[in-house]
C-alpha cells in the first residue's frame, strides 16, 4: 500500500500522432506532447517544477539531450528546479507515475511534468529495429547466442498460453480485431483501416505461432501527462485524475528464468492495487491493458480478475471489448493499432485513461467512465506493473 | 547485405566453468551448499538463500521443454540463414530453466513438456553451446 490514493492527480495531457515522419525532429515529439499537456492543464508553464523525461531508444545522443535538459529549455521552463529521468522500459508509464506522484506527496516536488519521445519508425531501419530488440534487454550470455529476440519471446508466450488453455488462433487474431476497432475512431493511431481475424490469419508467419499482423510495429511519437497535487487539482479545469491504487512485482531479467511465461506476476500486482483502491475489476469502466502482442492482452486480462483464466479468447472473439460494448479494452488500438512508440507505449495507455476519465476521448469516448485501469511492463515482460485510476476516491 | 557473425556469449567472469565445461560437452550448473538448490545461470550468490557456498556440478541433461517456437521469418541478421530454427525454453530435471534450440527434430512433432537430452554444438574455438534434442 502508498500513500498515494487520493493525494496526487493528472490535470493534463497531451499526445502527438504515432507514424512515420522522416522529416521531423525527434525532440517535436517530445515538446509538442508537453506543450499540449502543459496547456491542457490550464496552468501557467512555470508551474512545472520538476521535468520527467522517460527514455528514447533510437539514439543515445537524443536521449542524452533529454537528460540534459533539453526540453526544459525548449519550453522555457523558468522555474523549474530538476530535470531527471525516470526509465522502467515499457512500463515507465506506471514507474515514472508512481515516482512523480510520491515527488509531490513528498514535497519535492509541486507539478510534474512527464514526458515521453522517440523515433524508432523513422530513426532506425526495420531490420535495425529487430536487430536493436534482439539484444536490447535479452541476455549477451544466455539468450542472444541463441537467437533470441522480441518475436520469439512473444511465441513462447503464446506456445504455452495455448498448451495451458487452449486458446485458438483466431482468439488471438481477435484481440488484433478488438484494438483495431478502437483506433479506427483514433486520429493519432497509425493503422485505422478495418481489420479481419481473416486477414491476421493470412499474415507473415514469423514465429510459430505468432503472425505478422499479431506483431507491433515501431514509430515515432510522442506523450505527456501534468501531475500536481490533489488540492491544486481541484482548482484546475480538467477533472482530476486521481492515482487510486498501484502495486507491481519484477519477476525476472533473462526471459528463460520465467517460471510462468503465460502468467507473470499480474495476478499479485493487481490484487494489491485493486484493493488499494478499494475497488474491484467490476468496476472499472475503462481497462487499458498493455499489448505489445495479443497473448499479453489476454493474459493481462484474465490475471487482473476480468474473467477466469483461458475465457479471455472468447470475450475478445465475441467482440465484448469494442466500443460500446461491456469491457472496453485498450481504448487508444494500443501497440497493435495505433503503434509502438517504444517506451511510449504505455505511457499512451496512461494518457488514455486520463484522456477517457476526463472524457475527452471524442468519437471513442466510454460514456460516464469514472474508474479506469492501466498497466504496463518493461524488458522482456520484466516486470507488472498495475495503475488505478479514477475521477472519484472511494 | 552481409550476414554478420553469429554472436558469441559475452561471458561474465564468475560463468566461465560453465562454458569450459560446455566446451568440453559436459552441462554444469551451481548448486548451493547450503539450501541444496540447483542454480543457473550462474551467480554471485545464491539467489534462493542468498549464501556463498556454491559448487559446480555436472547435471543430467535431461529435461523438457517447457516453451518452444519455430522462427521462420524476420530472425535477427546473424540469424536469418539458420530460419526455420527452434527457440525454446528447456526445463531441466535438476529444475532449473534455460534458453536453447532444440535440434535433430521434426518441426511438426515438437510440443510443449517433451522429453528432450543434451546436444552440444560447437560455435567457435572458444565456445560450444549447449543444445536439445527429443529422447
Ligand atoms: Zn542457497
Amino acid at each position: 500500500m502508498s500513500e498515494l490514493k487520493g493525494k496526487v492527480a493528472i490535470v493534463g495531457i497531451g499526445e502527438v500522432p504515432t507514424g512515420r515522419f522522416p522529416e521531423t525532429a525527434a525532440i517535436y515529439h517530445a515538446i509538442e506532447s508537453a506543450k499540449q499537456a502543459i496547456r491542457d492543464a490550464g496552468i501557467d508553464k512555470d508551474e512545472i517544477d520538476f521535468c520527467m523525461p522517460t527514455a528514447s531508444l533510437f539514439s543515445p545522443q537524443f536521449n542524452t539531450e533529454l537528460v540534459t535538459c533539453r526540453v526544459v529549455e525548449e519550453l522555457g521552463l523558468k522555474k523549474c528546479k530538476k530535470n531527471c529521468q525516470v526509465f522502467s522500459g515499457g512500463s515507465s508509464s506506471s514507474c515514472g507515475l508512481q515516482m512523480a506522484g510520491s515527488l509531490i506527496t513528498s514535497g519535492v516536488a509541486r507539478t510534474v511534468l512527464f514526458v515521453h519521445s522517440d523515433r524508432l519508425g523513422t530513426g532506425v531501419t526495420a531490420q535495425g529495429g529487430i536487430d536493436l530488440f534482439s539484444t536490447a534487454g535479452i541476455s549477451a550470455e544466455w539468450e542472444v547466442p541463441f537467437g533470441q529476440h522480441y518475436s520469439s519471446i512473444a511465441a513462447l508466450s503464446t506456445t504455452r498460453y495455448k498448451y495451458e488453455t487452449g486458446c485458438t488462433d483466431e482468439q488471438l487474431a481477435s484481440v488484433c480485431v478488438s484494438n483495431r476497432k478502437w483506433a479506427e475512431k483514433n486520429p493519432n493511431a497509425f493503422f485505422r483501416k478495418p481489420l479481419t481475424i481473416e486477414e491476421v490469419m493470412a499474415s507473415k508467419m514469423l514465429s510459430t505461432p505468432l503472425r505478422a499482423k499479431m506483431s507491433n510495429m515501431l514509430f515515432d511519437g510522442g506523450s505527456a501527462f501534468v501531475l500536481t497535487s490533489a488540492e491544486r487539482a481541484r482548482d484546475l479545469p480538467n477533472k482530476p485524475v486521481y492515482i487510486l491504487g498501484e502495486s507491481g512485482v519484477v519477476s525476472h531479467f533473462v526471459f528463460s528464468q520465467e517460471l510462468d511465461v503465460s502468467r507473470f506476476g499480474w495476478a499479485k500486482a493487481a490484487k494489491e492495487a485493486f484493493e488499494e483502491a478499494d475497488l474491484t475489476p467490476q468496476d472499472m469502466d475503462v481497462a487499458e491493458i498493455y499489448d505489445s502482442y495479443p497473448v499479453y492482452q489476454m493474459i493481462g486480462f484474465e490475471e487482473l480478475g476480468f474473467c477466469e483464466r483461458g475465457e479471455a479468447g472468447e470475450i475478445f472473439m465475441r467482440g465484448e471489448t469494442w466500443p460500446g460494448r461491456r469491457i472496453p479494452c485498450t481504448t487508444d488500438g494500443g501497440m497493435l493499432s495505433k503503434g509502438h512508440i517504444g517506451a511510449g507505449g504505455a505511457v499512451s495507455l496512461m494518457v488514455e485513461a486520463a484522456r477517457q476519465l476526463m472524457g475527452k476521448a471524442g468519437e471513442r469516448q466510454v460514456k460516464d467512465a469514472r474508474f479506469a485501469v492501466e498497466t504496463a511492463t518493461g524488458g522482456t515482460y520484466m516486470d507488472a506493473q498495475v495503475t488505478i485510476l479514477g475521477t472519484e476516491i472511494p | 547485405m552481409d550476414t554478420p557473425k553469429k554472436p558469441v556469449p559475452i561471458v561474465n567472469p564468475w560463468a566461465r566453468p560453465f562454458w569450459d565445461a560446455a566446451r568440453e560437452e559436459r552441462l554444469v550448473t551451481q548448486r548451493c551448499k547450503d539450501c541444496d538448490k540447483f542454480i543457473f545461470y550462474p551467480r554471485i550468490a545464491c539467489p534462493h538463500c542468498f549464501s556463498d557456498n556454491l559448487e559446480w556440478v555436472e547435471v543430467s541433461g535431461k529435461g523438457t521443454i517447457y516453451s518452444f517456437t519455430v522462427v521462420e521469418n524476420n530472425a535477427p541478421s546473424a540469424f536469418i540463414k539458420e530460419m526455420p530454427y527452434v527457440v525454446a525454453i528447456i526445463k531441466l530435471e535438476e529444475g532449473v530453466q534455460m534458453l536453447s534450440n532444440v535440434v535433430e527434430c521434426d518441426l511438426d512433432e515438437l510440443h510443449c513438456d517433451m522429453p528432450v537430452e543434451i546436444t552440444f554444438e560447437k560455435l567457435t574455438d572458444e565456445f560450444t553451446l549447449p543444445k536439445f534434442r527429443p529422447v
